[in-house]
């Protein structure tokens, strides 16, 4: 073989051996993206943008998940995720999720990435992380998980359940786009079964703060700053992020009326965010922000969010709702926030804290309505599912919500 | 003595194959496992199968997938209390008594019935041992 020969024979080996992994990518791209889970539940509108298309659409049940879909919750909506390794993520209202990165063998476990933008989250591992290498973004934090049972909120929501909790004082400069609050629920170290007791570092600010006890949290009030914290989150402020997570659950929980009557879930009325070369935050009110909870007044006592003071009062005529004392606090008008659009993907839609009105519907008596019964054993509910988007018909009913007394054991 | 030179293809054609199968195999298991979510999924729709696969999950130890089914089916109904009643309870069971709490709360007073009550919190007291 001449030299000439030989050479053009070993180009065309090393053409071969470099269509190998071109063959094989452009086989897996034939194939589509890669699937890493299935919206295993679906409530309301929840849209996702997938890799290469330009738009959010619909989510539908059991649809494929791929990394870097961008997911998008509504109003009133919710999303599980059911990750290959079953691990779970769930959004809340008013979210948006990503998952960036996600690699998975069933004999070494499995490493994931995911970034969360905006509202409220749960994530569940499903098995041991591989070398700690899993972790949660928010915009201006990082969660890394080990196994384990996190819950978070990102923007004014979080700000306004930190203003409700005593552990972390006052003053604290929140950004009310990107404040997070983080929470480990567990498993403890008492945990039963298969599970493994829950770990999770949250770095912020570059400081790490660890947290190794179901209902330790952290606050991350703004970029920059470090995690205040670890201290042990309020029964109220987890019910405040359960209500976010859960939201019908919620409802159902404080009797809501839905249906006719609007319920003031609608976007909060957020303070603006600063200008360029402004001082934040922008209305000089350090401490606070002039957000407004979303549950308004419809919340039983120990899911009332508080009035942050200096809030323009209801008009005269709206009643106001009796929290304390025993005095049973009725579903009913409250107040709501103007019904605004869907908040676009990119920029969080703001609104100016004046835009609020009363609900069309009149007040209820002031007499407490016996609390409906529960849906008793589902053993006549096999044809009984409902689709997404339904309401529970004991959502309609109008009534207080049950005693607000924490301790269990008791009775019923 | 003029040595022969191993012939490349033989080799290539192996890499070929291993990548092939390999690709195939991930492909193959992956699309099980989806297999096996969608089937969780289509088990959560409703309240009587979601709570008998929960059941499964908490006899076979897999505690936080039990959670995670009845999650599912709290989302779309979320006024089967029998179903957040077993809820709060895994928390219990997974030592997670604040949220436990919090869901025994919202409970309260809606007329549990005083054994499935019983039942359901006793996870929650700190002698209790599964089987119990």
């Amino acid at each position: 073989m001449t030299e000439k020969s030989s050479v053009r024979a070993r180009a065309s080996h090393f053409s071969a051996i470099a269509a190998i992994p071109v063959l094989a990518s452009g086989a897996l791209a034939a194939a589509g993206p890669q699937a890493v889970g299935i919206a295993s539940a679906v409530l309301n509108d929840v849209r996702i943008e997938s890799v290469g298309a330009r738009q959010f659409r619909p989510a539908m049940l059991r649809q494929r998940m791929a990394l870097a879909d961008q997911v998008q919750t509504g109003l009133r909506s919710q999303l599980q995720v059911l990750l290959l390794d079953k691990s779970v993520f769930t959004v809340g209202a008013n979210a948006r999720l990503s998952i960036d990165r996600y690699v998975y063998d069933p004999a070494t476990g499995r490493s994931f990435s995911a970034t969360v933008a905006k509202g409220a989250f749960r994530f569940m591992s499903g098995r041991p992380d591989r070398g700690h290498n899993s972790s949660i973004s928010t915009p201006i934090s990082s969660i890394g998980i080990r196994g384990t049972i996190v819950e978070g909120v990102v923007g004014a929501e979080a700000v306004d359940i930190a203003n409700g909790e005593r552990g972390i004082g006052q003053n604290r400069n929140s950004d009310p786009l990107t404040a997070s609050l983080i929470v480990l629920r567990g498993p403890g170290q008492r945990t039963q079964g298969n599970a493994i007791p829950g770990v999770i570092d949250v770095t912020a600010g570059g400081k790490t703060v660890t947290l190794d006890r179901p209902m330790l949290a952290v606050y991350v009030p703004r970029p920059g700053a470090e995690p205040i914290g670890p201290f042990t989150l309020s029964n109220s402020g987890l019910a405040r992020i359960q209500a976010l997570i859960f939201p019908l659950l919620a409802e159902w929980a404080a009797m809501a009326p839905v249906g006719n009557t609007p319920y003031p879930v609608a976007q909060p009325n957020r303070p603006r965010p600063p200008r360029p070369g402004e001082p934040f935050p922008p209305d000089g009110d350090a401490g606070g922000s002039s957000y407004q909870p979303p549950y308004g007044s419809i919340l039983p006592g120990y899911l009332q969010f508080p009035r942050p003071t200096g809030l323009p009062r209801p008009p005269a005529s709206t009643p106001q709702t009796a929290v304390d004392a025993g005095v049973t606090p009725q579903p009913g008008p409250a107040e709501v926030a103007t019904p605004q659009s869907a908040p676009s993907s990119q920029t969080p839609a703001l609104q100016s804290p004046t835009q609020t009105t009363a609900a069309p519907t009149p007040a209820t008596t002031s007499a407490p309505t016996p609390a409906p019964k529960l849906r008793q054993n589902a053993g006549s509910l096999p044809g009984s599912s409902q689709p997404a988007g339904s309401t529970p018909a004991t959502n309609k009913q109008t009534g207080a919500p049950a005693g607000n007394s924490l301790p269990i054991p008791g009775k019923p | 003595m003029a040595t022969r030179k191993p012939a490349f293809w033989p080799w290539a054609m192996g890499l070929c194959a291993i990548t092939a199968c390999s690709s195939v195999a991930a492909q193959t298991m992956r699309k099980d496992t989806l297999a096996e979510l969608d089937k969780l999924s289509q088990a959560t729709v409703g309240v009587v199968p979601g709570l008998a696969t929960a059941r499964r999950q908490i006899a076979s130890g897999e505690l936080l997938g039990a959670l995670a089914t009845l999650e599912r089916v709290l989302i779309h109904h979320p006024d089967a209390g029998e179903v957040l009643l077993l809820h709060a309870s895994l928390l219990c069971r997974l030592d997670d008594r604040s949220g436990s709490e919090v869901e025994f709360d919202y409970l309260r007073g809606r007329g549990v019935p005083d054994q499935q009550w019983n039942e359901a919190t006793a996870p929650c007291s700190p002698n209790w041992k599964p089987g119990t």
